[in-house]
């Protein structure tokens, strides 16, 4: 066939072949934008029929009941230091919880994180707290309508602030990629021991107070500028079907 | 010529990589590190269709991959570069389809994907990676290149057979 002589006709050919591609790139930068929200929707919506049932909730509330006698001698402590000092109000300990099944879940990987089954609908937003069995697990991410994505505290560079009960000394709990999170601590002599509990600070409002996150392995007092420590976490990302989101 | 990018089956196939990132069998992993799924993918796709679908096809699987995964470490470059190289290599040497070569490739694959990571977060850090993220970016990385390289031979040479029977070259 000739060559147009219509240069104009044959370049709206060519915008039009490139039309279902400008779509194809437009599509996928609203995908990485929207954070994969339809993907995870229509993940939640899929494995529906898969999610954990309710035998393992009741697992997960009877292994609750640990964290929940340390968390009871931790505010009484509190409760006790505080009473007549200052006005703090705290809110009770079963108000704004949801409960929500781990849909997806990478824990071991590049990305430490859950997919929860439950989103803004039922009323989780991002920053809330995220508890398992035994503790603090992390922290919400995203949300989406129906779902919730969860930035565990083992992920590299999470930090959050904690507080040693015994010693009552702060320090910034870093996530290191594996189950074992480092622990800074800003004091010089910050009177920490192997098997002091870790939580979160008695007067923390980015985080629920007083919620059990790990226990102190190893201390390295020999480093620079400020000892270090080794925490183990009490709750287990790996083994948890259901959290509860401690809602703002 | 038909290419595998024109057909629509071929490209919807994509879509299986992020549901599979996201359901993340625990049965296909070691030490709970599942595989690189967009290595098992591109790979077939790359060698079928060429460099510039290849490399095409890593950007769009990478800011999808993106978007599911927290923390701002990209996987956009390594799939870029693995998709173009993987393309080359299908369109200059005799098709590649021993079970060894797919798993060596994917192997390599993965390690680069692992290694671009591990780069990222060490310049995230201030060009310094502490002995304990060291220690799980290294178990990551060999982790997820072994069981990468095991699942290829299976999962690329079922892929390959199908995409050259609707693209004869």
């Amino acid at each position: 066939m000739a060559p147009t002589l219509r240069p104009g006709k044959s370049r709206w050919r060519g915008l039009g072949q490139l039309t279902p591609w400008l779509l194809l790139v437009a599509g996928l930068l609203m995908v990485r934008l929207s954070k994969g929200a339809g993907f995870t929707d229509a993940y939640a919506l899929l494995s529906r029929p898969f999610w954990p049932g309710p035998a393992q909730r009741e697992w997960v509330t009877a292994a609750a009941d640990l964290e929940e006698r340390s968390r009871l001698q931790l505010l009484e402590d509190d409760n006790r230091r505080l009473r007549g000092l200052l006005e703090l109000r705290q809110q009770g300990a079963e108000d704004g919880k949801v409960s929500a099944a781990v849909i997806s879940r990478s824990s071991r990987g590049w990305w430490q994180q859950l997919q929860l089954g439950k989103g803004s609908l039922q009323g989780i937003d991002q920053g809330d707290a995220v508890l398992g069995p035994g503790g603090l697990v992390g922290r919400i991410a995203s949300v989406t309508p129906a779902t919730a994505r969860v930035k565990l505290l083992t992920a590299p560079g999470h930090e959050i602030g904690v507080w040693l009960p015994r010693s009552r000394r702060h320090g910034l709990l870093v996530g290191r990629g594996s189950s074992r999170l480092s622990l800074r601590f800003i004091d010089k002599d910050p009177d920490v021991r192997p098997g002091d509990l870790v939580a979160t600070s008695p007067a923390s409002t980015l985080l629920p107070p007083n919620v059990p996150v790990g226990v102190i392995q190893v201390v390295d007092e020999q480093a620079v500028p400020a000892p270090t420590a080794v925490v183990q976490l009490i709750a287990a990302p790996e083994a948890i079907d259901w959290v509860q989101v401690q809602t703002r | 010529m038909p290419r595998l990018h024109r057909q629509p089956i071929c490209v919807a196939s994509a879509l299986v990589v992020p549901f599979l990132a996201l359901a993340s069998p625990s049965w296909l992993a070691i030490d709970g590190v599942g595989p690189a799924w967009a290595v098992l993918w591109l790979l077939p796709w790359a060698l079928v269709d060429g460099p510039v679908s290849g490399a095409l096809a890593g950007v769009a699987l990478g800011l999808v991959l993106d978007g599911l995964n927290l923390g701002g470490l990209s996987q956009v470059p390594a799939l870029l570069l693995l998709g173009w190289w993987w393309g080359r290599l299908g369109r200059r040497a005799a098709p590649i389809q021993r079970s060894l070569n797919l798993g060596l490739l994917a192997w390599l694959g993965s390690l680069g994907l692992g290694l671009s990571l591990i780069l990222q977060l060490w310049w995230r850090q201030g060009g310094a990676l502490d002995p304990l993220t060291q220690s799980w970016g290294l178990q990551t990385l060999w982790c997820e290149a072994l069981i990468t390289g095991l699942l290829a031979p299976l999962l690329v040479s079922l892929q390959l057979l199908l995409w050259r029977r609707r693209v004869p070259s």
